[in-house]
């Protein structure tokens, strides 16, 4: 065998080895993923447990991370920023690692979290990750850090809430009129539209306030990713002092005992206690972060759940709604009440009765005037109380009350005799 | 004859616009971790060239250059290292244009104070073979627990009584050595370049003059273990007796113990009979250095 040839098949052989590697599915479920930072070895992340983290702090710069099976085969890293932080996930067939590293004037940190694929939060995450991508238009995703995390998860919310809107509003112009006069139909879209406002309003505040406990969640979430940082790097600091200065007192401690033989021993061990119990403190600290961040992932991925069954729910309204447009074959404005009717055919509804009475000295007039500004039909009289009929108001009755109270005229109203 | 050469011209010109069209595409932008993955993979054995070619570049500059089939080996081993960490780098730094994101990323390499462990004995087929163990040690743990085995010949059960291992650290031993014999030696041997014939030469050599092949192993693995040995600085450092017998005693830096100890023969000496097996074993052990897992 020549010289040449022997390169030759040691450069095939690398490559091939090479695109072997292709395949990274083969890691045993059950072993730990090995953390590497600049090539050396910093640590293990359990593969199975949920949310296994670690955390490493490092006197040097970071310049790559790298995950590794127990046979050394990569399964994937990350380029860390010269300065700052950066954010990435490394998927593992179903599973996946949270990296987080930062880069600073003393040195650089890293935490990796082990999302094992079942998890809630994982689920919940998925969900919306795809709600976000079907949603909104794609950036570079491993540029997103947490905030841009957070303003694609307020994105996609938005754009949810519109659908719903979009949705809400279709049903109310096509199901709120229900009376049984063609006359009283035509004046009814107005009405309609006026009560479907007020519904609308009425949407866009719950909605808003969904999303701002959302983005609450989300805020606190972050935080709480902040402080569990924090409190990670100062234990594990704390730590690394702990097991060089267990070491050194060990070695002073039997200086000490040598020297004063007659101190009494409490006074010997109260270092190592110090440090023992600082070092415990930490850990609780460190453990109560991690339970507040466990209830906070809890509560967020049970908000959007509830917000995605929500949107659902909305999604199969509008849905029923576009169908019913699209079976519908006259154009105009006449389509609408076409819809109505067929809605009417299947729902037939009541119209709804209330009782008013008016501030004393109101004219006859500007009394009809306002049954006619309600689209309302005015029914008995009796001892000074107006029976009036309209279609059935959007809000609840009680509500209904409220809003006519308000009105000027209007001196009480309410619904029975 | 006339037409063979033509064709054999042909197909040469035809493959050298293949490469170019390649290398046209790698300086292109990339903007999907699948497109990274797809381009990369068709271009393998443009960038392992590349990056042999810097690394060599690079040891001539730093006057650790030969003319020799050693020296080749050596370059192309630490190119086709870069190439593996930048497929797995690559795929998150997109958008980017993958030649340029690949000669930073060699050039970062080259950059650091050593980048590789150069030493000319460590060419050589028995060089070669404990620099190769020793350095898929650093990223393999299946490796690192096969080392106690190379130098020692222990088997699992040696290994966990010697690092004072607990029952469910035993676990991970027995399944870090049943890998390495069936995949893992195989794979870091091939890696080297090290083939069957060497291979078998090299236990001939254990066989006729055990005392000189394991005094000459003891050298070459000294140098490879002070290259590799290096962690956070101070993190795991070399330790005297009693602050290992403080270890074993108190059961802590279990990491720390199996890590340090199969990196370093001197604290093997230091730590001896600390663990559960070393009492009963008396003598202090010695390199003997098994070829075979
Ligand atoms: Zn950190
Ligand atoms: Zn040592």
């Amino acid at each position: 065998m020549s010289q040449e040839e022997d390169v030759d098949t040691y450069r095939s052989r690398l490559l091939e080895s090479l695109s072997e590697r292709s395949d990274r599915s083969n890691r045993d479920a059950s072993d730990p993923i090995q953390v590497y930072v600049n090539e050396r070895r910093v640590g293990e992340l359990e593969g199975t447990g949920l949310g296994a983290r670690l955390h490493v702090q490092c006197v040097d710069h970071i310049d790559m991370v790298y995950l590794r099976t127990e046979e050394g085969i990569l399964l994937g890293g990350l380029t860390a920023p010269e300065s700052g932080f950066r954010t990435d996930r490394v998927r593992l067939s179903s599973d996946t690692v949270e990296l987080c590293v930062h880069n600073a004037g003393q040195g650089g940190s890293l935490s990796a979290v082990f999302i094992p694929a079942a998890s809630v939060w994982s689920r919940a995450w998925k969900t919306l990750a795809g709600l976000a991508d079907r949603l909104t238009v794609r950036g570079p995703e491993p540029a997103l850090g947490y905030g841009m995390r957070a303003v694609v998860f307020a994105q996609a919310l938005t754009a949810i809430a519109v659908v719903g809107l979009v949705a809400d509003r279709m049903t109310i112009w096509t199901t709120s009129d229900r009376t049984s006069t063609p006359v009283l139909q035509t004046a009814a879209l107005p009405m309609a539209s006026i009560a479907g406002a007020t519904r609308l309003e009425q949407q866009l505040d719950e909605l808003a306030r969904m999303q701002a406990k959302v983005e609450d969640v989300l805020g606190s979430q972050q935080k709480g990713m902040a402080q569990l940082h924090q409190a990670m790097a100062k234990l594990s600091s704390t730590q690394e002092t702990l097991e060089s200065n267990v070491l050194t007192v060990k070695e002073e401690k039997e200086e000490i005992e040598k020297r004063l033989e007659t101190v009494s021993r409490e006074t010997d061990h109260r270092p190592t206690r110090q440090i023992a119990s600082r070092g415990r403190g930490e850990q609780e600290q460190l453990e109560a972060a991690i339970k507040n961040l466990t209830a906070d992932n809890d509560r967020l991925s049970k908000e959007v759940v509830s917000l995605e069954e929500h949107n659902q729910a909305l999604k199969t309204k509008l849905q029923a709604t576009v169908m019913a447009a699209s079976r519908s074959v006259d154009p105009g404005p006449e389509r609408l009440l076409k819809m109505a009717d067929s809605l009417q055919a299947t729902q037939q509804q009541a119209p709804f009765l209330f009782w008013v009475t008016f501030s004393d000295g109101t004219s006859q007039e500007s009394i009809d005037k306002w049954v006619h500004e309600i689209k309302g039909y005015k029914g008995a009289l009796n001892e000074g109380w107006q029976e009036v009929r309209i279609v059935p108001p959007a809000v609840p009755p009680d509500r209904f009350l409220e809003q006519i109270k308000g009105d000027k005229i209007v001196k009480a109203a309410r619904i029975g005799q | 004859m006339g037409l063979t050469r033509m064709h054999h011209t042909l197909s040469k010109s035809h493959a050298m616009a293949d490469r170019t069209t390649t290398v046209n595409r790698l300086e292109e932008v990339v903007s999907t971790s699948e497109e990274f993955d797809q381009i990369v993979l068709q271009a393998l054995p443009i960038l392992l060239d590349r990056a042999t070619g810097y690394t060599k570049r690079f040891l001539r500059e730093t006057g650790q250059w030969n003319d020799d089939i050693e020296h080749e080996k050596f370059a192309l081993r630490w190119g086709s290292e870069y190439l593996e960490r930048f497929r797995m780098c690559g795929r998150s730094e997109v958008p980017c244009r993958p030649l340029f994101l690949f000669d930073s990323l060699v050039a970062k390499q080259h950059s650091k104070p050593e980048p590789f462990c150069y030493h000319p004995d460590l060419l050589r087929p028995l060089g070669r073979f404990l620099d190769g163990l020793v350095a898929r040690a650093v990223v393999s743990r299946d490796a690192l627990i096969a080392l106690y085995r190379h130098s020692y010949g222990w088997g699992p059960g040696e290994v966990i009584a010697v690092t004072g291992l607990n029952g469910l650290e035993s676990q991970r031993i027995y399944k870090n050595f049943r890998r390495w014999r069936e995949s893992g030696w195989q794979r870091t041997m091939k890696e080297m370049g090290l083939t069957n014939t060497e291979l078998t030469e090299l236990g001939n050599q254990q066989q006729r003059h055990r005392q000189r092949f394991n005094g000459e192993a003891e050298r070459l693995i000294r140098v490879a273990q002070a290259h590799y040995r290096k962690s956070e600085p101070d993190h795991y450092p070399c330790l005297s007796r009693s602050q290992w017998a403080d270890m074993f005693a108190q059961g802590y830096g279990c990491d720390y113990r199996i890590w340090h100890l199969a990196l370093c023969l001197d604290c093997m000496q230091t730590a001896w009979g600390l663990g559960t097996g070393g009492s009963a074993a008396g003598e202090k052990p010695r390199l003997e250095l098994q070829v075979r897992p």
